[in-house]
């Protein structure tokens, strides 16, 4: 059935009537998603782009028993947002928003904990499960449905991940970008457990990038599983200069060495297939699933 | 962001955290003027304020400013005059500037603090958890600075999860405390000390805090000796007040540049490609792939989020116009961002700056198709590529035949 969200999720798009939510929302319509109400504060009672917009979340899931949603509103009121939608109790938040505030986020994780709501993102092109469902604004026109499930931490190379699933031949189940921001809502364990129940998949891919302890953090879960499905890994930042200019120090001195060297060899180490470049993934899907070669 | 010493220290200190009695000097006479009102008799610490640690253990490129480094402990009032002019308009080398340096631009002067042990205390956060995580270690003099140290061995620093809402217990303080050495008489100034840096971190956005280190005197205070915070972007639009204390001297020019049209840029101390890309991760990724066809990065430009087509172009010259610059690698997944709007911005810019160098395009994903075409169209020298590998590899052969 794919993960998260399919052509049953039935959902709704906070911050609808924005400017970019509504080219976005106009295209996953298109693409066949079962979008079902619209949320803009003040703009309760009107249509846009034909869906039923509602001034609140709670409103939306009571007239239109939404399930999901896609979260376009501004960084200011991307708190208040999601813990609207943990109060209406959604399954599932997919937020595109960027610039969010990390402290904001450290309260909403604190929320979610007791809550059922999956929050992906933010600063994430969304979640696409092919031909039935797009939450966010991934280029719909590079996805094909098949049996790989891809999850990534940087959102542009999620882009090419799905590229290289389709120089193989073997297109996507469900593809989630997790989203590149200091502090996420979900991180990779939640979605490789999803995957590994999925009878939709059959192998992972997972891109990772230098930074934080996500990978660390994957690997340990990985570990721990009887048989589980192959998980071909990219780690992007070998080349080590970013670091500097793009890194965290606090990263380094709550959690110890992380090089994308030692990241690459935890991951190695826990059973994941590990490549060097990111265009190296489709020879070793086809490794793994030779039968498949068009 | 990142501030200077005396300014966080100023922040730290509405928080309740202590520091010694300090005053910034831009001139040498305004220095000799700050020791005499900070202390009658001294010592005094000369500081010079660049976004940068190890500032004691660094070198001056000039000559004038004589062998010292950028912290200088005076006893003497009548040497503060001339050593201020020694640091001030000289430019000081660390190990974190580069070997070009930083112009130290003002000097603080602060009151010497005599203590009998210091400290290493850090507020951050833990990403995956979510949390923010307190990080103490003994001081130790000499070059290691407090990431090496963790980097080889993370059990030199003791980790404490602080909770948000609730801050920290005072079983943890003990605790910390016990780590330290420090006896029951210290709790209470350890209490302080990091209550002032929570309520701080919380009240500011910050995204660091680090005080390195911090002094215990016998009456059981605990002075900020060194401060350093780092703030939030994401949040700068809650605090106008922290925008003021921006150095823009700290920034690089063409940095400076693409911030103002919301893009990030970065330079790199080797190298000959510029990138631009829309996202860290496909930096970092042509950056690897670059790299094993045996060449660098130089800069590259991320216009992650771009929606106005003169800033794209605009962002596109700071790139085309970088000197270092002898290739051109652009590469957009297009998503949230139009391709078309990026093509746009290349043809506009390269038609006022021209195409001097091999530029390389590689377009996937949002108005891929509209994007070709204008660039096709514009008849420009843009070489065009299918996929990441085949930019990389069709740029550097493009850039071997130019030389």
């Amino acid at each position: 059935m794919s993960i998260l969200a399919d052509k049953n999720s039935k959902i709704l798009v906070q911050g609808i009537t924005g400017t970019q939510a509504s080219f976005h929302v106009k295209r996953s319509l298109d693409y066949g998603t079962n979008i079902v109400a619209g949320v803009t504060p003040g703009k309760g009672g009107t249509t846009h782009l034909g869906i039923p917009v509602f001034n609140t979340v709670k409103e939306a899931v009571k007239a239109t028993g939404a399930n999901a949603s896609v979260i376009f509103v501004p960084a200011k009121s991307f708190k208040s947002a999601v813990l609207e939608a943990v109060d209406a109790q959604l399954d599932l938040c997919v937020a595109i928003t960027d610039s969010v505030p990390t402290l904001d986020m450290l309260e909403i994780r604190r929320a979610l904990l007791a809550s059922k709501t999956v929050l992906i993102g933010p600063n994430t092109p969304g979640l696409i499960t092919p031909d039935e469902a797009r939450l966010g604004i991934f280029p719909e026109n590079i996805h094909q449905k098949g049996r790989i499930g891809i999850v990534s931490r940087s959102s542009t190379l999620t882009y090419e991940a799905v590229l290289e699933t389709n120089r193989a031949n073997l297109g996507q189940s469900t593809v989630i970008g997790l989203g590149d921001d200091m502090v996420i809502g979900t991180n990779f364990p939640l979605i490789l457990d999803k995957f590994m129940h999925d009878d939709k998949t059959d192998a992972i891919v997972l891109i990772g990038q230098m930074g934080g302890a996500f990978e660390e953090e994957a690997a340990e879960f990985y570990k721990k599983l009887s048989s589980p499905k192959p998980v071909v890994t990219f780690v992007a930042g070998s080349a080590g200069v970013m670091a500097q200019k793009m890194g965290y120090a606090g990263d380094i001195i709550s959690g110890g060495k992380k090089s994308v060297q030692n990241k690459k060899e935890i991951l190695q180490n826990a059973g994941m297939i590990v490549v060097d470049e990111i265009n190296q993934i489709h020879d070793v899907l086809l490794t793994l699933f030779p039968n498949k070669d068009a | 962001m990142n501030i200077h010493e005396y300014q966080a220290k100023k922040i730290l200190a509405q928080y309740g955290i202590l520091i010694p009695e300090g005053k910034i000097a831009y001139t040498p006479l305004e220095a000799k003027n700050a020791a005499a009102e900070i202390s009658a008799r001294g010592p005094w610490m000369l500081k010079a304020q660049i976004q940068s640690g190890a500032r004691e253990k660094g070198h001056f490129l000039e000559k004038r400013a004589g062998k010292d480094g950028g912290i200088r402990l005076i006893y003497r009032k009548r040497d503060i005059l001339n050593q201020a002019s020694q640091m001030l308009g000289a430019t000081l080398v660390t190990t974190q500037t580069g070997p070009k340096g930083r112009v130290v631009s003002r000097i603080y002067v602060e009151a010497y603090k005599n203590v009998w042990t210091k400290f290493y205390i850090g507020l951050v956060i833990k990403r995956i958890s979510a949390t923010l995580t307190l990080l103490i270690a003994p001081f130790v003099s000499g070059s290691q600075n407090i990431v090496e140290r963790a980097e080889q061995n993370p059990d030199a620093v003791l980790k404490i999860p602080v909770d948000l809402k609730k801050g920290v217990h005072k079983s943890q303080i003990r605790s910390a405390c016990a780590f330290l050495g420090l006896s029951e008489n210290y709790v209470t100034g350890l209490k302080k000390l990091v209550t002032g840096m929570l309520k701080a971190f919380v009240q500011t956005d910050a995204s660091m805090i680090e005080i390195n280190p911090a002094g215990v005197n016998r009456r059981g205070q605990i002075f900020a000796l060194d401060a350093k915070m780092s703030f939030d972007d994401n949040a700068a639009f809650r605090h106008p007040e922290l925008l003021k204390l921006q150095d823009d001297y700290e920034e690089e020019d063409r940095a400076l540049k693409a911030k103002k049209f919301g893009f990030k840029y970065n330079d790199f101390d080797n190298g000959n490609v510029g990138c631009i890309v829309n996202g860290d991760g496909i930096t970092l990724a042509a950056m690897d792939m670059l790299k094993s066809n045996g060449v660098d990065m130089v800069c590259a430009l991320n216009v992650k989020g771009g929606v106005d087509k003169d800033k794209i172009a605009a962002g596109i010259k700071i790139i085309m116009t970088n000197p270092r610059v002898e290739g051109i690698l652009i590469n957009i997944l297009g998503g949230f961002l139009r391709c078309n709007l990026i093509a746009e911005g290349i043809v506009a810019a390269a038609s006022e700056v021209g195409v001097n160098v091999p530029l390389v395009v590689r377009f996937e994903g949002t108005n891929k198709d509209e994007a070709m075409e204008i660039l096709q169209n514009s008849k420009l020298p843009i070489i065009i590529a299918k996929t990441m590998e085949e930019s990389v590899d069709m740029l550097t052969s493009a850039m071997k035949e130019a030389m």
